[in-house]
């Protein structure tokens, strides 16, 4: 009984926060899009048909009701947001098509290149944090070490075209475009990976240097352990568990990096469906990929929260682990 | 001054320099008019004559470099204005008024951090219209969530200093304490955190402009140069690969700088 309270105690602020960052997201951006200059319609209207389209005042007013725009204010901040929870985000401007049906088309295509980035930019930190703690000498620990902040200065059109031109244009081993193989995520997924990894890196590598200034690595070194057996038994192990409660950010970084990279590689995806939306003034698919984007942002930091409560009793148990390098809400 | 010894922080020194001086006056760096196209001059690749070569149009890719660092740059440091201003105001007032109000809005602000700074910039620039305004704003109001919560921490730790304390029992108002006391002891990491802010708006500005978010065409801004000679790639790699190593110089030139400037070594 006392697990179950203990668990609930745990758990409900932690929903609580999920479902705030949620409708936050939405305030904001609702504020944003209905407080800076212009007319969305009319903006949007004279991106589709040029910028002397004249439209009558009556047929305004019908396609303000068609895309949802019309009423008062808060008519349309709780009509959409109550909409949105029923999974209906409006209707695209610029397509006419629901804008749940676009996201939901182009959504297999972006976390197909999310996931491998993702993999590969985690075991490329990994990886690199190992060699630069087994690195015999300090000029080559210094050199891995200055990789990823190089990874995070490099513009992601820049790695991408360059390796487009290298693997594509030259080698013929990848294609440059298109997104019906697996062999064309490969490329924009290492683009993508690069400043995530670079990212992941800072919290993982600083976690690996806490975790080696402990007893037990101590003991082990005294105990005359081998550097790489103390490295996958006791540093790999205690660095990456604080290091996943950045996941979230990850997931940030992720979805506004495939704005640009599914671009350069001419894909399907969220990002490119943003990019045309923009181009478009489409304010009603924009809301809805933030939208999405701020969810899964939440949805995945309560993912992590729920696994850290396994993981690790102690924070369950009130009080919770002092240093947490999580970004999310926290007081 | 022990900076001044280390290799890496007088080159980037010296790249900043170089880029500041192609913003203020481009004319003393660039070899060719960056809007004249020469017919017979297409797609070259880098000489003597044209140190980047030239694009599909004949015109000098260098000078379109040195011309097109007033616009990226700018609009970056801009951007980065915007995120201190709008940042700094708000982690002022929620520190220093604390309670309620300032639990309020720190749980905005974590929203304005958890929002991709792209996504934040995009429905900006989609509400305001295309241009290096609206970019600038809208990568500042992405940036502005760090600033607040930096400003807010700093103003939390000062407020309880004993300087403070005895201005207050003096009868000194609230607002000139914070001009006073608060804001130039403040100042310090937000400085550095605006500095290598620069880096990372660089970076942003100039991939919405790749995007074609920015001025319209014949503008020669970095990122849009880049998206230019995306249809080349295949033959003529080097006309979105250098713009693009030029920024890469540049992100790095300001991060070593703003690295320094933090104390971070």
């Amino acid at each position: 009984m006392t697990q179950v309270k203990a668990w609930a105690g745990y758990l409900l602020p932690k929903l609580g926060q999920f479902l705030f960052v949620v409708v936050a997201t939405y305030t904001l951006v609702f504020v944003l899009v209905h407080f800076l200059p212009g007319d969305p319609l009319i903006a949007a209207l004279a991106a589709k048909g040029g910028a002397s389209t004249v439209i009558d005042p009556a047929e305004l007013d019908a396609l303000r009701v068609q895309y949802g725009l019309d009423g008062t204010l808060w008519q349309q901040y709780f009509g959409h947001l109550i909409a949105a929870a029923q999974g209906d985000l409006g209707i695209s401007i610029a397509t006419g098509v629901p804008v749940t049906e676009m996201i939901g088309r182009a959504f297999p295509f972006s976390v197909q290149i999310a996931s491998l980035a993702l993999l590969f930019g985690v075991t490329s930190a990994v990886l690199i944090t190992f060699l630069a703690y087994a690195a015999p000498w300090p000029w080559l620990r210094q050199l891995l070490l200055q990789i990823p902040p190089f990874g995070i200065a490099v513009p992601a059109f820049l790695s991408g075209l360059l390796l487009i031109s290298v693997f594509a244009f030259t080698l013929g081993w990848l294609p440059s475009a298109g997104a019906r193989s697996f062999d064309a995520a490969i490329l924009p997924a290492i683009t993508l990976a690069l400043p995530v990894g670079a990212l992941f890196f800072q919290v993982f590598s600083s976690a690996v240097l806490e975790a080696q200034n402990s007893p037990y690595v101590f003991t082990a070194v005294a105990k005359g352990v081998p550097p790489r057996r103390i490295f996958t038994k006791h540093l790999l192990r205690n660095a990456l568990l604080p290091s996943i409660t950045i996941l979230g950010l990850l997931i940030g970084y992720l979805a506004g990096g495939t704005a640009v990279v599914e671009t350069v590689f001419s894909r399907d995806g969220i990002g490119r469906m943003t990019v045309n939306a923009v181009l478009a003034r489409d304010i009603n698919v924009i809301q809805g990929v933030v939208l999405v984007v701020g969810a899964i942002y939440a949805l995945v930091n309560l993912l992590v929260d729920v696994a850290y409560g396994f993981i690790d009793p102690r924070t369950r148990i009130g009080g919770g682990v002092p240093s947490r390098a999580r970004l999310g809400a926290k007081k | 001054m022990t900076n001044l010894r280390k290799p890496g922080f007088v080159l980037g020194l010296i790249i900043i320099a170089v880029a500041i001086v192609a913003s203020l006056a481009p004319q003393l760096l660039a070899t060719h008019d960056p809007f004249e196209s020469v017919a017979t001059d297409r797609l070259l690749p880098p000489s003597a004559q044209y140190l980047f070569g030239t694009d599909n149009l004949g015109r000098d890719l260098y000078s379109r470099v040195i011309y097109g660092a007033a616009l990226s740059l700018l609009s970056a440091s801009l951007a980065v204005v915007v995120g201190v201003v709008v940042g700094a105001v708000v982690g002022l007032i929620s520190g220093f008024v604390g309670g309620r109000t300032d639990f309020i809005i720190m749980r905005f602000v974590d929203v304005l951090i958890a929002v991709p700074g792209v996504l934040l910039a995009l429905i900006v620039v989609a509400s305001l219209g295309f241009g290096p305004l609206s970019l600038a704003l809208g990568v500042g109001l992405g940036a502005a969530g760090s600033f607040a919560r930096v400003m807010r921490s700093q103003v939390i730790r000062i407020r309880s200093e004993e300087y403070v304390e005895a201005a207050r029992t003096l009868g000194v108002r609230a607002p000139a304490i914070l001009v006073q006391h608060v804001l130039p002891n403040a100042a310090r990491p937000v400085i550095a955190m605006a500095a290598l802010e620069l880096g990372t708006a660089i970076l942003s500005v100039s991939a919405l402009t790749f995007l074609g978010f920015g001025a319209p065409p014949p503008a020669p801004e970095w990122g849009a140069l880049v998206s230019a000679g995306r249809d080349y790639v295949a033959t003529n790699p080097g006309l979105s690969i250098i713009p693009g190593a030029v920024i890469l110089v540049v992100v790095l030139a300001v991060n070593r700088v703003a690295r320094a400037i933090g104390g971070d070594e």
